[in-house]
């Protein structure tokens, strides 16, 4: 018993000496106003509050407080949904393939007040609705060996139907559906394969005669079997193939595969959003790290870690210095024109994810 | 063997190892196949640990993901453990300290119920403790969620997001740990010591604090350990319980990696093998884990 | 004056059933009712949620293979643990501990990082691999991710620490002095293991292994981490359907499911258990 008492009087000091204590917020003219965020955790949180909170200028010194819900976008979406709308947070990043849902359920704002957002001139108007910003995009497309590629003859893939190859057979890694791009990717192989938003059959068929030899849920695992040549081709985001270079997997490249008469390439945004229920008390605050997210230093910081493309015009021209990502990535407007956006409005994601979940299993 | 680099600190402490012969192993062929085959188990287990320790030495770049071997050796991703990871961890650390403890105050009695009370379809009552077992974790996860805001509605205090909401979800998986391995010690203890005790005058608190509890205690160490390490290593619960501002260790490091990824994830992971190993030597001292042995595991 | 152990229950158990009854009734009630999508239920009470279950193939494979693979795991977890919990169970000297420590700080780094150890180790190019064909028992490398045997694999960094720990206990309830005699009288070594060991602890293995069992049949995280998504267990199925369409309905179906399956393999198991061998059970 004695030596219990002992072990919790221990591990209750070391506790106590863990817990770390925050210091008092600075007076402001955001004083007192304390807000919520969704976002995705990790380092993705971090530039967030190091760029938008903590710098000078930022949230803290004006007086508010952030914390943050980390999680994925649908995770962060299921917990307002268990929450029945009760503000979970008040600011909430999101994708483009989970924003209709939002609306369908009425967790958002009806409008914006943009004279909170300077920062919104610096993006092209179809990345702004009277609801919603965008807060960055990915390019979608093929990251591939390119040694291994000539090594075994295998021709420079130009699209997807490019990997159906005897030699690449369970080489290649496909976002898995419920992975941050799996429903844009997914959506860029059912269009390029003839099919579209309401028939997904041909791309499910086009997937099957690929041979994938797993799905990936997180892109650090696909640049680890890059590196380790379990895999030669992995299809996602610039940034995965771009950081596979940087740490030097030099022979990576990136193809935009061609996905029909129109198209080139395949993107996915993210969406920022004020939650409906957000008290009004700390809309300001709200507006003010929606702004400060859009700012070009906080895109520019985002965008140069993990290779997503920044939707601040200033940012974006920033980028072009990065000659790994300005090889890798389309930065004019043109090219971005041209690329791929799933329609998901109107369309059952649930089907898609029950007609993969049937076509994927071995 | 790979195994035995992480662990030559714990045996460097206290007397050097005695060569034991084992009744029976007459032929030094069975011997060493034996142990051979014992050594592959620890393989399976340690050499994912021996790859992460190994990768968080590599200097790389904040672009590099996991390498192994590691090329250029620094402790450079050491100082670059990001304050999340530490609160994180210091959350982890209260709540499986919490949870665990509160497991052995839960379980103990019910041990002691189950064991000795006379009561009838004792199998039912011992089943409904066992059962938090066999529920999938992320089911009790969002119907502990859907619970909260149930139960918020119709009193007006929502316990989700907070520190109490999340200790509930793991001391509920933890209980069945303790009523497990303190049932399995109470099973052999022998009920006439207590008698003695009591027919020599002393109360039946001091018989419970001086006899029962002295002979129960290895198995109330040993399931909470059990409690600690669930509760520690538990992503499912913890991804709907866990609040604004506050995560867990694993849900940080989940999520972590979604969207990014860290080097010094690796850093921080090689931290807490180093800390269970303190942990462990701190228990050595402090009860000896040759009675946490003793008392086994929970069936 | 006679101790009270039937009150002393009480409390403990009020707050287990509490917890347990409220938390999977709000739950499962979902199972009863249509779902209309993101969250939102009907309001009449059906039982088509279960009707879809039982006649679709693909619900039935995954509950199916679920089972198998948990059990594959179960019998890995006990022929690869039995012997170490055995070892340690019959060192005398600090080893048992070190050992020991070994088992308990493996199970202390969660899946989501040690997933990359595993990644490279069992690369084409890793070492498990080379050495496997090194000594020619493979001619091309066997992958782990993306199939069963990944899943199977990843289970068993979730099961085998504890069942070292759990075997452990029942090792110990087997007298040494039984081996020695065992031995005394003229039995080997492979005698006193076929004779004295594995029945004496077969009861106590027997429900070792329905708690591994359970604890592999409710898994996630390591089989969604290793199965890559092509490998669909009930509870990887469950994640999917609560966290990605958001149907709470199918959710609580399934999760019944699973939680009446895991009942009726546990009952019949001990049925079977206690009709073999007519010998009462301990209280797990």
């Amino acid at each position: 018993m004695h030596s219990l008492l002992k072990l919790s009087v221990v591990a209750a000091a070391a506790g106590v000496l863990m817990m770390s204590a925050s210091g008092p917020a600075a007076a402001g003219d955001l004083d007192g106003q304390e807000i919520k965020v969704c976002t995705w955790g990790g380092s993705w949180r971090d530039i967030q509050r190091d760029n938008v909170v903590t710098n000078p200028g930022g949230l803290e010194e004006r007086g508010a407080t952030v914390t943050f819900v980390t999680g994925s976008p649908q995770d962060n979406m299921a917990k307002l949904i268990a929450a029945r709308g009760q503000p979970v947070c008040d600011v909430i990043e999101i994708l483009d393939a989970t924003w209709d849902q939002m609306v369908e359920l009425d967790f958002v704002v009806d409008e914006l007040d943009f004279s909170l957002l300077p920062n919104a001139k610096h993006l092209a108007d179809w990345q702004i609705g009277k609801n919603f910003t965008g807060s960055w995009f990915t390019q979608e497309g093929i990251c591939y060996n390119a040694e291994k590629f000539a090594e075994h003859g295998i021709p420079t893939p130009t699209t997807y139907k490019d990997l159906i190859h005897p030699k690449l057979e369970g080489l290649i890694q496909i976002p898995d559906i419920t992975s941050g791009g799996g429903l844009a990717n997914f959506g860029g192989i059912v269009k390029a394969a003839g099919g579209d938003e309401n028939n997904v059959k041909p791309g499910l068929d086009l997937i099957n005669a690929m041979n994938v030899k797993k799905f990936w849920k997180r892109g650090s695992e696909g640049v680890t079997l890059l590196e380790n040549g379990d895999i030669w081709a992995l299809i996602s985001h610039v940034g995965w193939c771009m950081r596979g270079h940087k740490a030097g997997q030099t022979y990576l490249k990136f193809v935009h595969p061609i996905i029909d008469d129109e198209h080139v390439g395949v993107n996915k945004f993210g969406f920022l959003s004020i939650v409906k229920n957000s008290p009004m008390e700390v809309r300001a605050a709200a507006h003010a790290y929606i702004n400060g997210y859009l700012d070009e230093e906080t895109q520019f910081q985002m965008s140069s870690r993990a290779g997503t493309i920044p939707v601040n015009v200033n940012a974006q021209a920033r980028l072009a210095q990065d000659p790994v990502l300005a090889e890798m990535a389309v930065l004019d407007a043109e090219g971005i024109a041209k690329e791929y956006r799933v329609r998901y409005k109107g369309i059952d994601i649930t089907t898609w994810n029950d007609q993969w979940n049937r076509a994927v299993t071995q | 063997m790979t195994a035995s680099t992480p662990l030559a600190t714990t045996a460097s402490n206290g007397t050097r190892p005695q060569p034991q012969r084992q009744p029976g192993f007459h032929f030094p062929l069975a011997k060493v196949s034996f142990y051979g085959f014992c050594s592959l188990s620890y393989i399976f287990l340690l050499s994912p640990l021996v790859v992460v320790v190994g990768a968080s030495l590599h200097r790389g770049s904040r672009y590099t993901v996991v390498k192994f071997p590691p090329e250029e050796l620094s402790l450079y991703w050491y100082t670059q453990i990001p304050d999340a990871h530490w609160e994180a961890l210091t959350l982890s650390f209260s709540l499986a300290f919490m949870a665990s403890i509160l497991a052995c105050i839960v379980g103990i009695p019910a041990a002691l119920g189950l064991v000795r009370s006379n009561i009838p379809v004792k199998g039912l009552f011992s089943s409904i403790f066992r059962a938090p077992l066999q529920i999938p974790s992320i089911v009790t996860g969002v119907a502990f969620l859907q619970m909260y805001y149930l139960f918020g509605d119709l009193t007006g205090i929502y316990v989700n997001g907070t520190f109490a909401g999340l200790l509930l979800g793991h001391l509920f998986v933890g209980i069945p740990y303790v009523v497990g391995t303190v049932g399995a010690v109470l099973q052999r203890f022998d009920t006439r010591l207590e008698e003695a005790a009591l027919s020599l005058g002393a109360g039946r608190i001091t018989t419970f604090r001086r006899v029962t509890l002295p002979v129960i205690m290895p198995g109330v160490y040993a399931g909470g350990l059990y409690a600690f390490m669930v509760s520690f290593g538990d992503v499912p619960i913890s991804i709907f319980l866990s609040a604004p501002g506050f995560v867990t260790f694993p849900v940080e490091l989940f999520y972590g990696m979604e969207n990014d990824f860290n080097p010094s994830v690796l850093a921080s992971s090689t931290l807490v093998i180093l800390f269970s190993l303190g942990l462990l030597l701190l228990m050595q001292r402090i009860v000896g884990l040759e009675n946490l042995l003793r008392s086994g595991g929970g069936s | 004056m006679k101790a009270r152990w039937d009150l002393i229950l009480v409390p403990s158990f009020v707050l287990s059933f509490v917890l347990m009854a409220a938390s999977q009734i709000i739950f499962l009630r979902a199972s009863f009712y249509k779902d209309l999508g993101l969250g939102r239920q009907g309001e009449d009470i059906i039982f088509t949620n279960y009707g879809r279950f039982f006649t679709d193939e693909f619900y039935l494979s995954v509950l199916w293979l679920t089972i198998q693979v948990s059990f594959l795991a179960m019998l890995f977890t006990l022929v690869f643990g039995f012997p170490v919990a055995y070892m340690i169970a019959r060192l005398r000297s600090r080893w048992a501990m070190v050992l020991l420590a070994g088992i308990v700080i493996s199970t202390f780094i969660t899946i989501v990082i040690k997933v990359f150890g595993i990644y490279i180790m069992f690369s084409a190019s890793g070492i498990v691999n080379q050495t496997l064909m090194g000594l020619g028992i493979l001619d091309k490398p066997w992958t782990v991710i993306g199939n069963d045997a990944g899943v199977v694999v990843g289970l068993m960094h979730f099961t085998l620490g504890f069942g070292v720990l759990v075997l452990y206990s029942v090792v110990q309830t087997i007298p040494r002095s039984l081996e020695e005699a065992a031995q005394i009288h003229g039995s080997n070594r492979w005698r006193v293991w076929t004779r004295v060991i594995i029945p004496l602890s077969l009861p106590g293995v027997t429900v070792s292994a329905l708690m591994i069992f359970n604890m592999c049949m409710g898994a996630f995280t390591s089989a969604a981490l290793l199965g890559g998504g092509r490998v669909f267990t009930l509870p990887v199925l469950i994640q999917r359907v609560v966290i990605m369409e958001v149907k709470y309905s199918m959710g609580g179906t399934l999760a019944a499911v699973l939680l009446i399956s895991v009942l009726l393999i546990n009952l019949l198991s001990i049925y079977l258990m206690t009709r073999m061998r007519k010998q009462r059970l301990v209280i797990t």
